[in-house]
């Protein structure tokens, strides 16, 4: 069962080293006031000008070949980076969805003209990227995408809704899934393809959608019969589902998945460490237990897809534990205020709590639901 | 993994997949010629001193490296204690005891131990494989210096007792019986914490069988109309049993790789803490998706929930470590919490 192995990756000494780098350069944006630490970061903390500053330190798409403005470093280095500004609830949401897979599924999939026009305005910081998957009648049935994209003479019209892109509206570009033709009876996922949409184009409409804080992070995307050029389309043509495949591998393994919040947990055990010497100790030894495991199966895949592996079902293990962890994370400080009730919290420690609470059920949404990641486990058991 | 442990992992399978049947696990109260025929075996291709220094006969290789061995033996469902012989060979071997043939059982609590010359007093408590063999080793402190002793007297003074399990343990009232060896602890042994290690090993083997079983079991029950496995309820719950088990294993696999076990407190205490949670979740899913014929005593899967259940209790369940673990964090240690998780 070797899709249920994650042999364990220890950290060397340059990553060692990296890690002081990239937390010094974090401890000294903190004293300059450059951030505010939030919870769920990489979603709902957008700051361009920090996203150039980790590009000119080359932190972004920092695995990507030199030729393209990359850094040629390894996945696990990659990793480091973003554990180390994800505990500090770095801003980091500007450029997340870039690095992190738009960049990976160009670099894979994409023309050299399309290399060369992109990837090097993600690596510098100044090019962001939406998801655009779900649509208002797909969610967890991503194969069931209606988002059409027709043939034309001189490139393709799109027409259709895309919802859920976290960062939209402040995006310049869109990964589509779109269909380029019907599905064959047998089999749904044939017909899609990908496409590279510029949002700056015509008939494109973006419309937020308050989240139930009251915040604007994802939106509604209308492509109104949008003229897309030929070279929009990204990878071939009708193999879309396996494209899209790949890049949830990318999507659902990273420590994103348990850290979003590790800076509440963190300022939570600042302000109460002498009460939880006397009665939390072994709440704190449960967390640390849960939490390292987790690290370690992370960056046990990081490693694989450094390898050249697919660690998809890993990905979903990593997701749906580390999703489990961040809930039970949070209703044991809930449970806490019971010692020191929640209005005798320092104030930045109220907002943190409560932006975690407000922002907490989406975690298992967001990137492939609960439901499906137990669905991708279970045909790799051979129950489907 | 090297050569040499892959090729003792498929010795071990092919000898015990031969001699092992459930019926043998139900008759383990008595000392019957079945058990001693597989214990022959095992001890023929050198199992039981895998760990044992070369000059006693020994393998030789590391405690760590052998971890997968005990998994492996462990989800075939052995009633005996090969695990417990391994672990009591490797500490004799390591304070300079030569290991004796034969099956070796531990005791890990001992109460109003006193040695006068080379006599013995004092209780082990709830000893397992008394049935089976009459040689113990246990760890000690005399006058503030931690010592190994061994054990061995057909004529021991033991009650028959049982744990929560229903499982034979026995206590052992020790007056004025002779020791066969005792030295001081090699300071590169820690009793508790290899304890710890070795159950974690052997609930992450049985947790591979319970999913196994699970997971044949549904596929071949069919219910209104279909198996079971088809009903995405219990997809989802043997999915959570499969993630359980991954987290365990991940555990284990940072252990494995470690070069100074006993430098290693905080991933053990990682490690017992995650396998204990892991075989909590396990049992009760396992049950329920099995259905009545799971508590029964013909079909296997009690046989190996209820080890599970036993050994997440040995060397510290989940509470012991997790609290061990929080105030070595929070007292011991002036690292905010990330420092303390990147070291």
């Amino acid at each position: 069962m070797s899709k249920f192995n994650f042999p364990f990756i220890s950290e060397t000494k340059e990553l060692s080293n990296l890690r002081k780098e990239v937390r010094k350069f974090i401890s000294e944006a903190l004293i300059n006031k450059e951030f505010e630490p939030a919870a769920d970061g990489w979603v709902f903390s957008a700051n361009p000008n920090f996203s150039k500053k980790l590009g000119s330190k080359g932190w972004l798409g920092m695995s990507f070949p030199k030729k393209y403005g990359g850094n040629e470093k390894t996945t696990l280095e990659r990793y480091i980076v973003t554990e180390e500004l994800l505990a500090s609830g770095a801003p980091v949401a500007a450029h997340w969805i870039a690095d992190r897979q738009s960049g990976s599924q160009i670099l894979r999939y994409g023309t050299e003209e399309q290399k060369q026009s992109i990837i090097p305005k993600i690596t510098s910081g100044e090019c962001f990227f939406a998801i655009g998957m779900s649509e208002p009648d797909s969610g967890s049935d991503l194969a069931s995408v209606k988002t059409k994209a027709t043939k034309t003479d001189d490139g393709w019209i799109l027409e259709g809704r895309k919802i859920w892109s976290t960062g939209a509206h402040l995006s310049n570009y869109m990964i589509v899934l779109a269909r380029t033709s019907p599905a064959s009876e047998k089999n749904r996922h044939e017909g899609l393809s990908q496409f590279l949409v510029d949002l700056s184009l015509p008939n494109v409409g973006i419309k937020g959608i308050p989240d139930m804080s009251g915040q604007r992070h994802f939106n509604e995307t209308l492509f109104d019969k949008v003229k897309l050029p030929k070279d929009a389309l990204l990878g071939s043509e009708g193999k879309g589902w396996e494209q899209v495949v790949g890049e949830l591998a990318l999507e659902r393994s990273g420590p994103e998945r348990f850290l979003s919040h590790f800076c509440l947990l963190e300022n939570f055990i600042n302000q109460f460490r002498h009460v939880l010497v006397k009665s939390g100790s072994q709440l704190i030894g449960r967390l640390i237990a849960e939490l390292q495991t987790l690290r370690r199966m992370s960056f046990s895949v990081a490693s694989m897809l450094q390898n050249g592996e697919s660690p998809e079902t890993q990905a979903a293990f990593v997701k749906e534990l580390g999703n489990r962890f961040e809930k039970m994370m949070i209703e044991s400080l809930r449970e806490f205020s019971n010692i020191i009730p929640l209005y005798e919290w320092p104030n930045q420690l109220q907002n943190l709590f409560e932006d975690a609470t407000l922002r907490i059920p989406s975690n298992s949404l967001r990137g492939g639901t609960t439901e499906i990641m137990r669905g991708i486990i279970a045909r790799q058991l051979g129950l489907r | 993994m090297n050569e040499e442990i892959q090729i003792i992992l498929e010795t071990t399978e092919k000898v015990l997949q031969k001699n092992i049947n459930h019926q043998l696990r139900q008759n383990i109260d008595q000392k019957n010629n079945d058990l001693i025929n597989l214990w022959n075996e095992v001890e023929e291709i050198g199992l039981p001193k895998i760990v044992v220094k070369e000059k006693f006969d020994g393998f030789n290789l590391e405690f760590a490296s052998v971890l997968p061995i005990i998994q492996l033996s462990n989800s075939l469902g052995a009633p005996i204690p090969l695990s417990e012989t391994i672990l009591c060979n490797y500490i004799l071997s390591e304070c300079d005891i030569n290991p004796p043939e034969g099956m070796i059982t531990f005791a890990n609590v001992s109460k109003n131990i006193k040695i006068s010359g080379n006599e013995l007093s004092g209780e082990l408590i709830s000893v397992p494989y008394l049935n089976l063999t009459d040689k113990i080793m246990f760890i000690t402190k005399i006058d503030g210096v931690e010592k190994v002793v061994f054990l061995q007297n057909s004529n021991l003074d033991i009650e028959q007792k049982k744990n929560f399990l229903a499982e034979p343990r026995f206590n052992v009232n020790l007056k004025n019986n002779n020791i066969i060896e005792i030295k001081t602890l090699n300071p590169k042994i820690n009793f508790n914490y290899l304890g710890a290690i070795l159950r974690s090993a052997q609930m992450i083997g049985s947790m591979e069988k319970i999913l196994n079983l699970s997971i044949d079991y549904c596929s071949q029950r069919k219910q209104f109309g279909r198996p079971l496995s088809k009903f995405q309820a219990i997809q989802h719950q043997i999915s959570e049993m499969a993630v359980e088990l991954s987290a365990s294993s991940a555990a284990l696999s940072t252990i494995a790789s470690s070069e100074d076990l006993s430098k290693n407190i905080y991933d053990i205490a990682i490690l017992k803490i995650r396998t204990g949670i892991a075989a909590g979740k396990i049992i009760a899913i396992s049950h329920q998706v099995h259905g009545a014929i799971g508590f029964t005593k013909e079909y296997e899967l009690a046989y190996f929930t209820k080890n599970l259940n036993s050994w997440r209790n040995d060397f510290g369940n989940e509470s012991y470590w997790e609290e061990f673990l929080g105030k070595d964090f929070l007292e011991n240690s002036n690292k905010n919490l990330w420092e303390y998780l990147t070291y």
